[in-house]
Parts: C-alpha cells; sequence; structure tokens
C-alpha cells in the first residue's frame, strides 16, 4: 500500500462579498506531488531489482547504470495534485486535481485519462454519477479538472442508506469525508486503508 | 472428512444485495476464494446484469477499491459469516 503523506488544509481569504458569518473559516484539503500508485509501484520494482544484480554480478566486472535505468522512467510519470472543496451549490465536496510531469508540463485529459486506473476510466465515460469537467479553481483562479459533483448526494445517500448506526446516530464530518473519499478516490487510485473505517 | 484447506485458498461467502432500484439476481450468494481481488466480483455483477459499470458497496458505507482483497475486506467488514456487498446502478447516460 503507498504511503502517502497526510492531506494537509489550506485556509484562503473570505471573499469580501461572501454572506458567510465572521468565524466561518474557508479553505480546501490538499494532497500534493503525488504519483497514482501503479506508478509507485513500477518504481519500486525498477529500483530493488537492479540492486540485486549488482551484487550477484559484482565479479563479472558488469556495471548496471541504475541512475539511467531510474530516471528514464521518472520522466514519465505524471504527478498529481489533489484538493478538496466544498461546493455550497451542491453541498457536497468536490475533487479537484490537475496532473503534470516532472518537468513541470501538464497533461491534458486525454492524457489523464490514459494515466487513470484502467477500470476507473471506463466508469468514467459510462456513468452520469461520476464524470470529468475542467474549471477554474476556486481559490487558485488557474483552470483545474475536477469530478462533478452532480451525483454525489445520490450515492453518497446510498452508501449511508444500508448504514444502520448511522441511522441511528448521524455521521461526523471525519467518517463522511472517508466514505466520500472510498468512491472519488477510485478514480484517482487513492486507496483507504481499510483499518480507518473500523474505528467505532 | 477432508482435511480444512490451507487458510491461503479459504473461500469467503458473499451476499450480493440489490439496492436502489437495482435488479435482484436470482441467485445472490456465492464463495469466492479470499485470494481474489474485488475486482472480480464487480465483474461478476457487471456481467450478470449485462451492465458496464455498477455502484458497489459493503455496509460501512464504503466502496471497496477493486484491487483489495477479498478475505481482507471480509476481515473488516464481514459480519455473521459472510461479506455483504451491496449494489446499486450508476445511471448511465440515457
Amino acid at each position: 500500500m503507498s504511503a502517502f503523506p497526510p492531506w494537509s488544509w489550506v485556509p484562503c481569504p473570505k471573499q469580501p462579498w461572501g454572506a458567510s458569518a465572521s468565524h466561518d473559516v474557508e479553505g480546501y484539503l490538499s494532497l500534493e506531488n503525488i504519483i497514482l500508485s501503479c506508478y509507485a509501484q513500477e518504481e519500486h520494482d525498477e529500483i530493488s531489482c537492479p540492486q540485486k544484480e549488482e551484487t550477484s554480478c559484482s565479479e563479472k566486472e558488469e556495471l548496471i547504470d541504475i541512475a539511467t535505468l531510474v530516471q528514464s522512467n521518472c520522466s514519465k510519470v505524471p504527478y498529481y495534485d489533489l484538493h478538496i472543496i466544498y461546493s455550497a451549490s451542491y453541498r457536497v465536496p468536490v475533487l479537484f486535481f490537475r496532473a503534470y510531469y516532472s518537468d513541470g508540463e501538464p497533461l491534458g485529459f486525454n492524457a489523464i485519462e490514459k494515466d487513470l486506473p484502467a477500470h476507473s476510466a471506463k466508469a468514467l465515460l459510462d456513468s452520469k454519477w461520476t464524470f470529468i469537467t475542467q474549471e477554474e479553481h476556486p481559490y487558485l483562479n488557474r483552470p483545474w479538472f475536477k469530478l462533478h459533483p452532480c451525483g454525489t448526494s445520490e450515492w453518497m445517500k446510498l452508501l449511508f442508506h444500508v448504514d444502520v448506526s448511522v441511522a441511528k446516530n448521524g455521521v461526523t464530518i471525519e467518517l463522511y469525508l472517508l466514505s466520500w473519499l472510498s468512491v472519488v478516490g477510485q478514480v484517482v487510485g487513492l486507496r483507504i486503508p481499510l483499518e480507518m473505517l473500523n474505528q467505532p | 472428512m477432508a482435511a480444512d484447506s490451507p487458510s491461503s485458498v479459504r473461500k469467503v461467502v458473499v451476499h450480493l444485495r440489490a439496492t436502489g432500484d437495482a435488479p435482484i439476481l436470482k441467485q445472490a450468494k456465492f464463495k469466492i476464494p479470499g485470494t481474489d481481488k474485488f475486482a472480480k466480483v464487480i465483474d461478476f455483477l457487471c456481467r450478470q446484469l449485462h451492465r458496464e459499470t455498477l455502484f458497489v458497496y459493503v455496509n460501512s458505507a464504503f466502496s471497496p477499491n477493486p484491487d483489495e482483497l477479498v478475505i481482507d475486506l471480509y476481515n473488516n467488514f464481514g459480519f455473521d459469516g459472510k461479506l455483504v456487498v451491496n449494489y446499486a446502478c450508476s445511471m448511465a447516460w440515457g
């Protein structure tokens, strides 16, 4: 399981024309510079194998250039920035994301679609609950991709409908986000450790 | 009596449950090797229901990643000797 750093909260100054109360905080959750899990695994394999060969080949005077091996794969690996931003109009969290190569070149929609886990790419094309659009980031004023929120409340209702304890006690924001992220994360290959959901 | 299978090929009982307006399967209970990935359950459901995509989730308000092992899901979310897997139609366009 890939070990991502924890999400961080990025507070943003409130828009002066906003009608929110003075104690409200605005901002978004951020996870940046991550590699999708399929790539992280490939990189790990590439690094471990040459080392093994090097020790066994040392007597044969063969040198394996490890640096070249890793670098040529690194330049093709896209990095992702993920932001979770609350949508006041849809009243659900929304995943914003963008992808870029290590030299900073951004990935367009077609390149991202090819890079996403195969099963989610298929689901994106077929489902009206999860599809990608491009839109200006609410705080950063640059075009980002987002997973459109129009289906979110429907599938969140389904997720919680079968959970009896939720029907009785409601749900905390943390649990809501975990459930939400279990669905949305699949689009970008994020895996939630199963143990996180078993806390009482 | 045959000897117990080694735990590595232990089978998990999966109970498939329709939610929302999804069609109900005639046969809803299956045994699947614990070492299989959840993707197999999803693919099976899609084939049975003749759908490209389904919304699939377990009872703890969680939608498992298709790469998760069925035995791990059973250990975390199983109850009463089985793993309940809910499915709903994800309403394709049109």
